[in-house]
């Protein structure tokens, strides 16, 4: 089955996440004193790719533009709030009602939602 | 917070039947209880963390961990694997025991690393291998855990 565009773009914002998290100095050093290898860290790369190549090429660019304003453009929705600036949801919003993978901005802020947990 | 307080009759597998390194990743999650598409999401999430550098850090360890949005708060799970399974490990032996670590990108109690940490100190105490072997229920596990980490 083909994955919604919400899942790809909450794909994308974990692997964003990681890969940001590759690039601090001080957080593969604490890594690698529990034991782990990042010995292939430019595969991130690659993995990025794949996922922004299913995106509709739009919704990406709505994406990266979200980016610009704020670190993370994707914000959970719970008990119809955005996580991301604690503002309401629609109350017709079928992310929240109707437990669906669509594609909803927050009115307040613009950050994409999608549903936590 | 302690290990022990992390882990419970649900999250714990000590006769892990799995066959090769997907199979194990997806029965730790399955240990989660998350939805379908959260499921096949930290699925592809973990096999790509796996890509940059394999969790399996020897002595028949593996902490495969992420971050990832379809969780809401720390998840953990362990697993017992009887015979050891190829996870790429580093030393390049088999695993037999794995940690699973998921949480949210965000957490305000930022428990994720400080955890990792704490599993993988966990996982050098001297004499582990061999009293991971011999548990026999989960009780013994969470003992276990509480004895390593006082």
């Amino acid at each position: 089955m083909q994955e919604s565009q919400l899942r790809l773009l909450m794909f994308l914002q974990d692997l964003l996440s990681l890969k940001k998290e590759i690039q601090d100095f001080q957080v593969v050093e604490k890594y690698e004193e529990m034991g782990f290898a990042f010995d292939r860290k430019e595969r991130i790369e690659e993995a990025i790719k794949e996922v922004t190549e299913q995106l509709d090429p739009e919704l990406y660019r709505r994406f990266l533009q979200i980016a610009k304003k704020y670190d993370r453009p994707l914000a959970p929705v719970i008990n119809g709030v955005c996580y991301g600036c604690f503002v309401s949801t629609p109350t017709g919003s079928k992310l929240v009602t109707q437990n669906k993978d669509v594609i909803e901005f927050c009115n307040h802020c613009g950050r994409i939602l999608y549903r936590a947990g | 917070m302690e290990l022990k307080e992390l882990f419970n009759e649900s999250n714990v597998e000590l006769n892990l039947d799995a066959d090769g390194k997907d199979e194990v990743l997806l029965s730790l999650i399955g240990l989660l209880k998350l939805d379908d598409k959260a499921k096949e999401m930290l699925f592809k999430m973990l096999k790509k963390r796996e890509n940059l550098g394999s969790t399996g850090i020897g002595k028949g360890f593996a902490i495969p961990h992420c971050r990832s949005l379809v969780v809401d708060k720390l998840n953990v799970a362990f697993a017992r694997h009887p015979n050891g399974v190829d996870f790429n490990s580093i030393d390049g032996k088999p695993a037999n025991f794995f940690f699973l670590i998921v949480a949210p990108p965000v957490e305000i109690s930022n428990y994720y690393l400080p955890v990792l940490g704490k599993v993988a100190q966990f996982c050098k105490t001297p004499e582990i291998v061999s009293k991971l072997r011999s548990l026999k229920t989960v009780d013994d596990f969470l003992e276990l855990l509480d004895k390593a980490s006082s």
